[in-house]
């Protein structure tokens, strides 16, 4: 019979340990209680004996090499005891659940040290991995965050690994198993030996733009209003404080103004600032507005989030916008600092363009494009003057948000940058 | 006894050296041939299991154990004073005083796998199930000497603690307690040198342990921890007093933790090699064993052969314990009251549901 030692959590809830030094070769005799090699683990460096007798049959793990706690360490083969015989050894013990192989007859037992389950297995051919048994079907364990997460995302749980305890799936799995979907995505073929062409790997930011982009294309019903709206008070404003702000180091963009008059918006039109569960037929309202904002980095759009951006002053919100571009750009936002967006403002008009049909960061229902300011000549009381134009596009998620809402919303946003005043009076 | 080893004057009371030779004629106690030797064996069986249990652990077959390695003489003197009527209380590193007083090798196996039934003593009785909040059985000990005491009855109640578990705020209350109301308890600290990693230097200002008896107006000795013949004199005397005058008595029992403070815990971190080599010179085993091939009462075959069986003993218990039948899930909802409340009623009926819906999807 073969059996498989896994590695045993011998500290209080261990996850790894890195082999110091083995102490058997493949194909050495070995009584129960011998060493079989010296692990350092977080709470102690300690040899670790060999439960069984027999011959050792394979060994996993260099020297030096981390192994988490659970994998096989050595497969030892225990005299004596093999095909039906063992089967039958394994069975005898009825605290021991015998999990059929799928599609194949069953010549032997392997038996799994550390859990209650024995697989039964082919014994034959010293070298077999033991991943190659199928996995038992029974009900997956998950986190409830990965459960939500995963109907979010309409993934199948099932076919999710876990790395959890006990193999529980954990929300990193699910964005794991979402990373690697993706490779699956056909795309047209291209002949990889042509001369022509460059192969690059994906990096992970790419990797979850193109996922979350073509959920969000695959899923939300977009729908694009532009506009564009007169702001030279609010260009004497901004120029006022200007210097003010960068005596006190913080750059002053348009953008804070921007974010200001959507977060007052989004108050009255709290459509805009709600997420579809259509799996409860119900629409979730959020009572906080916590803004994304897309910032252009060498590897790729990032979108950190200004949490509660409403309770924020303009200049604060500069501040915030300064500290989370430079955070971005240098890969140190953390994952708190990107999650539980409510609304996405990207300000493409920085770099130029006018209008864009922007794509929601799903699952929020609205995203506003701000275009680069241009002077162009406008009717005012009549005459023709130079006005300064700033385009404005925002897309919705129509299966919530329908175009008259999305109007008004844009409306108040327009209004607030139209008289800088408002700001405070409302 | 008391009065001559007061441990005001910081004395130790020893019987035999590092080598097994007799330093103290007046105290040596008088113990027949039999006993000795079954008190060896005892030792040697219980420091065999406690080997095999931490080899066992790091070979992911039972849980977290806090070895008694180096400490067998104190529980092993204690079991050979311990009456079937007196009270065993103890702390949690107490195997041989356990197996002592009839608890099996599989119940404590089990218990260390998570079995309650690990804690059920069926030969034993007169004993509590280990204490994992530091010193918090002392006032279990002082509860019991004082139904004891109120009760008239002849019996003796032997607490255990750790050097650490003098400074909690129950070993006082206990103390005190017993002091004042005077219950036939007998406390004892196995001073093993670290409660965890913190050396008993830093464990208290006084001159030692013992010395703690005198505020609480008992009597207090401090004993060599290792060796057998002072310990069994001390236990005794203490014993004696405890259920003549009805009063409570502290000993110190200074010894060396050689193991682990628990399998989780990696001693070579705190302490060094030069201190551990020291403290093998005064092993408790290695002294009693001199003791017996000096007096030819032992010799060094009849030692090999009787560790053969012990392994195998120990061996066969463990893999007894280890196919010990599960328990039912269903345990959880009617173990504890006769009439199963709503609640209860309700979470096993949702559970009786999801054992048809996964029996439904096979």
């Amino acid at each position: 019979m073969r059996y498989i030692f896994n590695f045993p959590d011998i500290g209080e809830g261990l996850e790894e340990g890195t082999i110091v030094e083995w102490y058997v070769t493949k194909g050495q005799k070995i009584n129960s209680g011998d060493s079989l090699l010296k692990m350092d683990t977080d709470k102690v460096v300690t040899d670790i004996p060999s439960p069984k007798s027999g011959t050792i049959a394979a060994i996993y793990g260099k020297v030096g090499e981390t192994v988490r706690v659970g994998t096989a360490l050595v497969e030892i083969e225990i005299e004596g005891v093999s095909g039906a015989e063992a089967v039958k050894e394994a069975q005898k013990d009825s605290s021991v659940e015998v999990i059929e192989e799928k599609g194949a007859a069953v010549v032997g037992t392997i038996e799994v040290a550390g859990s209650r389950a024995r697989l039964p297995a082919s014994d034959e051919g010293m070298s077999e991995k033991i991943n190659e048994i199928d996995k038992p079907i029974k009900k997956i364990l998950a986190t409830p965050v990965a459960r939500a997460l995963a109907k979010e995302m309409r993934i199948d749980i099932n076919k999710v690994t876990g790395t959890g305890p006990a193999g529980r799936v954990m929300k990193e799995d699910i964005y794991a198993y979402l990373q690697n979907s993706l490779n699956i995505i056909k795309t047209a073929k291209i002949n990889i030996a042509d001369e022509r062409v460059e192969i690059k790997p994906l990096t992970q930011i790419r990797k979850s733009i193109a996922r979350n982009v073509s959920l969000s294309k695959h899923n939300a019903a977009h729908m694009t209003v532009f506009d564009e709206v007169e702001i030279s008070d609010l260009i004497r404003e901004r120029e006022k404080y200007k210097e003010k702000f960068i005596a006190k180091g913080v750059k002053l963009s348009y953008l804070p103004f921007i974010i200001k008059a959507t977060t007052l918006a989004l108050k009255t039109h709290k459509i805009l600032n709600a997420q579809l569960d259509i799996d409860n037929n119900q629409i979730i309202y959020k009572n906080y507005y916590n803004i994304g904002i897309a910032v252009d980095t060498d590897e790729g759009l990032i979108v950190p989030v200004i949490r509660d951006a409403d309770d924020l002053t303009i200049f604060e919100l500069a501040q915030k916008i300064n500290e989370m571009s430079e955070k971005a750009r240098k890969r140190e936002l953390n994952l708190e600092e990107l999650k539980d967006g409510t609304f996405t403002i990207t300000n493409y008009g920085s770099i130029g363009g006018q209008f864009s049909v922007p794509i929601i960061n799903f699952p929020q229902v609205g995203i506003l494009g701000v275009g680069r300011i241009m002077k162009k000549p406008i009717v005012k009381n009549d005459a023709i003057v130079i006005g300064n134009i700033l385009p404005l596009s925002i897309s919705v998620d129509h299966r919530i948000v329908d175009g008259a809402e999305t109007t008004r919303f844009v409306n108040q946003i327009m209004d607030y940058l139209t008289d800088p005043v408002s700001f405070i009076m409302d | 006894m008391f009065d001559e080893y007061n441990p005001l004057d910081e004395k130790i009371f020893q019987v035999i050296d590092n080598d097994g030779k007799i330093v103290n004629n007046k105290w040596f106690p008088e113990i027949d041939n039999e006993r000795l030797l079954k008190a060896y064996r005892d030792m040697l069986l219980a420091r065999t299991a406690d080997l095999m249990i931490v080899s066992y652990q790091r070979q992911g077959r039972i849980y977290t154990y806090p070895p008694s390695y180096g400490q067998e003489a104190i529980q092993v003197a204690t079991a050979m004073v311990m009456r079937d009527e007196d009270w065993l209380v103890p702390a949690f590193r107490e195997l041989a005083a356990y197996l002592g007083k009839g608890v099996t090798l599989k119940e404590v196996f089990l218990y260390y796998m998570g079995f309650e039934d690990g804690s059920r003593f069926l030969n034993a009785k007169n004993i509590l199930p280990i204490s994992i909040p530091v010193a918090s059985q002392l006032l279990h000990a002082t509860g019991i000497g004082y139904e004891i005491k109120y009760n008239k009855k002849d019996q003796v109640v032997f607490a255990f603690v750790g050097d650490g578990g003098t400074s909690e705020g129950d070993f006082h209350e206990a103390l005190n307690f017993g002091g004042v109301w005077k219950v036939p308890v007998v406390f004892i600290v196995q001073n093993n040198q670290y409660s965890i990693s913190t050396p008993v230097s830093k464990q208290t200002a006084s001159k030692n342990i013992a010395i703690k008896s005198v505020a609480y107006g008992i009597k207090g000795i401090k004993v060599d921890g290792n060796d057998i013949f002072a310990l069994f004199q001390a236990i005794k005397t203490a014993s004696e007093y405890a259920r003549s005058e009805s009063e409570p008595v502290l000993i110190e029992a200074l010894t060396y933790r050689k193991g682990s403070h628990t399998t989780s815990d990696d001693p070579t971190l705190y302490r060094t090699e030069d201190e551990e080599k020291e403290w093998d010179m005064k092993d408790p085993l290695k002294r009693l064993k001199a003791y017996l091939l000096n007096n030819n009462l032992w010799t060094e075959e009849q030692d090999q052969q009787i560790l053969q069986q012990f392994k195998q003993e120990v061996d066969r218990q463990f893999v007894e314990a280890e196919n010990y039948p599960l328990y039912k899930l269903e345990d959880v909802f009617e173990y504890i009251y006769v009439e199963m409340p709503d609640d209860l009623k309700r979470q096993q009926n949702e559970h009786e549901n999801f054992l048809k819906w996964k029996e439904a999807r096979k």
